[in-house]
Formats: C-alpha cells, sequence, structure tokens
C-alpha cells in the first residue's frame, strides 16, 4: 500500500479505469462508475460548495439516501478541507417524532455552513434539521450543482490545482457513534487516523486491488459501512458493490445474489446478519448461489457468536476461515482487533467455567461439553499500534483472567467528541478510552461478553443479558435476535429480577404463549442457572430498534415499562 | 375497492389486533399510531405481493404508507412490475 498525505491524495493515486462502486438497485438495474469519473464528480460537487463559501475547516451534513450522490458528496467536502458527516435519511421504518428529535440535535451541535439533502428530502422532515443563521440548505442533483454542469468539462488534471493543501492533522470527517439517534456523539477524526487504521486493517486482512471485491448493505453513517466498506476500497483502490441497506432489510436474499453475480471477496455484518439471511431465504434456495468467491465475511459486533456464524455457514456451505471477527467502534476510527485470517478454523472459541465466570467475574478455562460452561468466540488480535486493558470498576488493571471494561489506546483513536469536551472528558481517561464494554484478554485474543451499563446482578451473580438473550434467541418460535433481557429491581428481594421481552415468529403464535413461556424459562435455567420472572412475549417489530438496526436496549426497557407499569411499581 | 386493497385491510385488521377497529381504504395507520412504523416492512412486503411490483423501499416515506389508498399510489408511483 502506498502511504497517502491524506484521503482524498489516496483516491488521487487510484487509476482512472479502475472500477469503484457498482451500485445495484435490483435484479436489472445498477449504477457502475470507476474511480476518474467519481473524483470527476466530487471535484465538480467540490467546485459548487467553494462557490458557495463553503472552506476548510467547516462542516458539511449529508443526509442523503444510500448512493453514488451521497459517496461523492461527502468527498467533495473532504477537497476542500472541511469536514463532512454522514446521517441516516429519514425512511419509512423511522419514526417520525423521533427522528426529528434526534436529527435536530445532533446538527446544532454540529453547527454546520452547509447541509445538504436531496431532492426527494421529505418536506415535512425539513423542519427538523437546524439551519442556524450561517447554515445553507443545498440539494444535490438540484439547480445548486446543474447549473455548474457546463463549467465543469474541465479535465481532471486541470482541477488539480484548485484543490487546498490538506493537512494530515487536519479533520478528515466526523462519524456518529451507534446508539438511537438523539443520543448519537460525533466522532471526530483526523486525515492521518483514518489512514493509519486502513493501512492496518488492509495489511492484517492481505487486502488486494487486484483481487479483491467488496459487497456491502451497511448504512454509510454507520462506521463498518463508512470505514470498512467506503473508505478502506477508497484508499486501496477496490471496487465496492453495494445496495440500499434498507432494500436489504426488505429482502435479505440479495446479499446471496450480489455475492454470487458479482463474486464479491469481502463483506463486514453484525451478528444479526449471520441468522437473518439464512432464516429470511427459504432453504430450497439455499443451495442457489455461490458464495465460493468470498474471502472474507468479518463478524463485527460485540459480541461475537458462534452459533450465529455456524448457522449461515451451514445454510450456505462457507469454509471455516471465510467466517472472521472483530472488535471495532467509531471512536477508534474503526478495528481495535482483527481474527487471524489464516487460522483455517476461523477465530479461536472457548469455554470457561460459568460459575466462576458469574460468581467471580474470572475465566478459568475448562474442556468443551463441560457442564455450566460457556462459550465465547474472539474478537481477534490487536492490529498493530493498538493497545487494550481490562480494568475493574474501581480503575485496577486486571490480570488476563479477569473480566473487566475495556479501555483502548493506539494511533487510530478520535480526537474527541465534537463540540462535547465534557462527553469527551468522559470518555478518554489519561490517554486511553473507556468503551463501556466488559471483556477480557487472554492469551493475546480479545474477548468481549457484553455492555457494562447492561450487566444484569443477580443475587451477587453477573449475568450477561447477551447470553440470556442467545437462549431464547435459540427458541425457533421467536423472531431472528429480537430478544431483550434487562433486570428489573425487585425491593422485596433486594436484588435485580431477569424480565425478557421476546417477539414471536408469527402473531399466532402468541395464542400458545403460556406453553411457549414455560419453555423458555426452562431453557433458561437449564443454560445458565438463573430463574426467569417475567417473559413478556411480543408481536414481530415490538422491540426498539436502534440505528444501526440493532434492539435498542434502554428504549425497549422504557417501552415495557410504559406498556407493563405493574413492573414500573417495583423498579 | 379493489380486491387487493381489500385483502390488504383484512391484513391490517390481523396485525392490529384490536377489537372494534374498523379501517377503510382511508383510515390514517402511522399518523393515528394504529400501527407501529416498524409494521410497515411487513406492509411493504405484502404490498409487493399484492402488486406484482417491486418497491424501492429507499423511496418510500411513512406519509407514503399511511392508508391503503396512498400505499397503492405509492407501488403505483415508485414500483417497478416484477418479472
Amino acid at each position: 500500500m502506498i502511504r497517502a498525505a491524506n484521503l482524498i491524495d489516496a483516491l488521487n493515486r487510484a487509476p482512472a479505469g479502475q472500477p469503484f462502486i457498482t451500485f445495484w438497485i435490483d435484479e436489472d438495474e445498477r449504477q457502475a462508475l470507476t474511480f476518474g469519473e467519481f473524483r470527476r464528480r466530487a471535484r465538480e460537487q467540490a467546485r459548487v460548495f467553494r462557490d458557495h463559501g463553503l472552506q476548510a475547516g467547516d462542516r458539511v451534513v449529508v443526509i442523503m439516501p444510500q448512493g453514488i450522490p451521497a459517496m461523492t458528496t461527502f468527498v467533495a467536502a473532504m477537497m476542500l478541507g472541511a469536514a463532512p458527516a454522514f446521517l441516516a435519511y429519514p425512511n419509512f421504518k423511522v419514526e417520525p417524532s423521533k427522528y426529528r428529535s434526534g436529527l435536530l440535535g445532533v446538527t446544532a451541535n454540529l453547527s454546520a455552513k452547509a447541509v445538504v439533502i436531496d431532492d426527494e428530502f421529505p418536506e415535512e422532515m425539513l423542519a427538523c434539521v437546524s439551519v442556524g443563521d450561517d447554515t445553507m440548505l443545498l440539494r444535490a442533483g438540484a439547480k445548486d450543482f446543474k447549473a455548474q454542469r457546463e463549467l465543469q468539462e474541465s479535465h481532471e488534471h486541470t482541477s488539480k490545482e484548485e484543490i487546498p493543501k490538506i493537512r494530515p492533522d487536519g479533520l478528515a470527517f466526523i462519524q456518529h457513534s451507534a446508539g438511537t439517534t438523539g443520543l448519537q456523539k460525533g466522532v471526530a477524526l483526523t486525515h492521518a487516523a483514518v489512514l493509519r487504521q486502513i493501512e492496518h486493517l488492509a495489511r492484517a486482512l492481505k487486502i488486494d486491488n487486484e483481487a479483491d471485491r467488496v459487497y456491502t448493505w451497511l448504512p454509510l453513517y454507520h462506521d463498518m459501512g463508512l470505514i470498512a466498506c467506503f473508505m478502506l476500497p477508497m484508499v486501496c483502490h477496490l471496487p465496492v458493490v453495494m445496495q440500499s441497506p434498507l432494500d436489504w432489510v426488505m429482502h435479505p436474499e440479495t446479499l446471496l445474489q450480489i455475492i454470487s453475480e458479482h463474486k464479491c471477496t469481502l463483506a463486514w455484518m453484525p451478528n444479526f446478519a449471520f441468522q437473518f439471511v439464512p432464516r429470511r431465504t427459504p432453504e430450497s434456495r439455499w443451495r442457489d448461489y455461490d458464495l465460493s468467491s468470498l474471502r472474507l465475511l468479518i463478524n463485527c459486533s460485540e459480541p461475537v457468536r458462534a452459533s450465529s456464524m455456524s448457522e449461515f455457514q451451514r445454510a450456505f456451505a462457507i469454509k471455516s476461515a471465510v467466517l472472521q471477527s472483530s472488535y471495532a467502534m467509531a471512536e477508534n476510527v474503526f478495528a481495535v482487533t482483527q481474527s487471524d485470517i489464516d487460522r483455517p478454523s476461523g477465530p479461536l472459541r472457548i469455554w470457561v467455567d460459568g460459575q466462576q465466570f458469574r460468581g467471580a467475574h474470572r475465566v478459568k478455562l475448562v474442556d468443551e461439553g463441560t457442564p455450566g460452561a460457556v462459550s465465547f468466540t474472539s474478537s481477534g488480535r490487536l492490529l498493530p499500534h493498538q493497545q487494550v486493558r481490562v480494568v475493574s470498576d474501581s480503575g485496577v488493571i486486571l490480570q488476563s483472567d479477569f473480566v473487566g471494561e475495556i479501555l483502548v489506546r493506539g494511533d487510530c483513536l478520535f480526537e474527541g467528541y465534537y463540540n462535547r469536551p465534557d462527553l469527551t472528558a468522559q470518555a478518554i481517561v489519561d490517554g486511553w478510552y473507556h468503551t463501556g464494554d466488559l471483556g477480557f484478554h487472554l492469551d493475546g485474543e480479545l474477548y468481549v461478553v457484553g455492555r457494562k451499563k447492561d450487566l444484569l446482578i443477580i443475587g451477587g451473580e453477573n449475568i450477561y443479558p447477551q447470553d440470556i438473550e442467545e437462549i431464547v434467541g435459540g427458541h425457533p418460535f421467536v423472531h431472528d435476535g429480537r430478544v431483550i433481557a434487562m433486570g428489573v429491581y425487585n425491593p422485596d428481594l433486594g436484588t435485580e429480577e431477569i424480565v425478557v421481552v421476546a417477539e414471536v415468529e408469527h402473531e399466532e403464535l402468541l395464542a400458545g404463549a403460556v406453553e411457549l413461556e414455560q419453555e423458555i424459562r426452562s431453557r433458561v435455567v437449564a443454560g445458565l442457572g438463573v430463574a426467569v420472572r417475567t417473559v413478556f412475549l411480543k408481536p414481530p417489530k415490538w422491540i426498539v430498534k436502534s440505528t444501526a438496526g440493532k434492539p435498542a436496549r434502554s428504549a425497549t426497557r422504557e417501552k415495557l415499562l410504559t406498556e407493563h407499569p405493574e413492573l414500573n411499581a417495583q423498579a | 375497492m379493489t380486491s387487493e386493497a381489500q385483502q390488504m385491510i383484512d391484513h391490517i385488521v390481523q396485525l392490529i389486533r384490536k377489537p372494534g377497529v374498523t379501517i377503510d381504504e382511508n383510515t390514517p395507520l402511522v399518523s393515528s399510531g394504529l400501527i407501529d412504523s416498524m409494521a410497515l416492512v411487513d406492509l411493504l412486503l405484502k404490498l409487493e405481493d399484492l402488486t406484482h411490483r417491486r418497491i424501492p423501499a429507499g423511496k418510500v416515506q411513512p406519509k407514503d404508507m399511511d392508508t391503503v389508498l396512498k400505499m397503492f399510489a405509492t407501488a403505483e408511483r415508485v414500483g417497478k412490475p416484477r418479472k
């Protein structure tokens, strides 16, 4: 990989004729463009931005549907030394009121010079974009951009001088951490940090720009979509085949279709997608697809679940070495760890004593199949120049066989939350970023077991809601991954009790709720040795999801407590 | 009313399970809170089935799905006939 001075320099080095983005619309429609054409369009937009007075250091908010125009707009802002940020485009699944309040907060905090929307941006949502006196609202594709078209016939070489010098330590863009929209924080990243991350990742994944091709449905406003599936290909000059996240959610089988058809070699997905795709594709069609081109399919979730990955692997006859794992977060640009892609059996899996784990937060290795053992899948080894520490609640550094909060430090770490020194000071202490994730770092492998704030303490035992959720979610009548386990305090007992809310696969199944509840309780007791106080079975789509499509824990908890005030009375 | 619209209404009635609520082609569904916007994925898939059209989900907003009448108009406007 050639060392570039900044992200735009890396883009400029790509051969003009090399294919870049293929945007898959449906079976018979797609848009494709080369690196040369991508640059030309981005420069054209950069010129329009400049004519509107946009300068280095300004912030540009991009609220456009997933696709090539959104990507060229983003890069155009970077070309001027401005810092763009993708925000989620309103869609039919998003509760309008929630979207409004979230967007308003995020755009106001960025105090952007320009907010770029597309021609079809719904009028009723415009009021929720904070456009202050100093903010311009631009419509990409409309007159603002098209009027300039005749002017930009000039060849790409002649326009190079117009592009200002971008400092490597200058802000490249702002990416938003996952979470329910209102709580999203703007993670400020420099060109140098992003380039270092890509360099580490490209080396760990043995990226080859002549052979590799990325497939993605991941939203561009999320780190997995932005870094792994847009910035990495842009810097390493890889072709990408992309589809809209919404189209994918509607028709998850299209993932198989696209990978087969375009012979993609690399993809990243969150854990739930490994179950979602096989479960939403009729079994009779599983073998219609040829995924043999896939070199790496990386599970980038915390925690990584071996059961979800095996489900995908069994359905589509994929080699174990293809399924890999990574631990990533917007605050570190993207990845902190990556599993060793040369291990033929995929990410390392271990079994630990369940009692020691829950009672003492201790990792004691046992053999597979030992009664009461808990299994973990490694998220991989540290990328170069990355460090982790595992600390106790009181901040004491723990030995490798103890579970605690994961702290991260390294050469890709963010500068801070944009305009929020208060949040930055809480998150980065003495150079270490406090991730809020719990895990352990054993023999060089990092295992992420859950979120610190989600941990349930039941009668002195540490229970991870994810463990309960995996057991409940494994029931064939429960909708894929739509389970949330939480602790509700019971003052009579002086401890939290476990409450589970789960969506059934079909609403008709609610008729047999009593039996199903009993089965769920028995499974949890058998698996973890703890009793569930109440199981709430809900119809499909009941659980609140985050912008990243994962069940939103706190929002779901709130919804449950509102619908069931009897729980509140004791909370 | 077309038989497809009637089938959609029957589907929605089954989905919301609210006894006593009657739904016709013009009943607001999303804006009135009768259906959760998350249930719209299911309705959009049903709409694709009933109209034999492929609907690009990115071009659909909650207001486009607010009534049964609007749903079919949306399918007509943004949908493509399926092969």
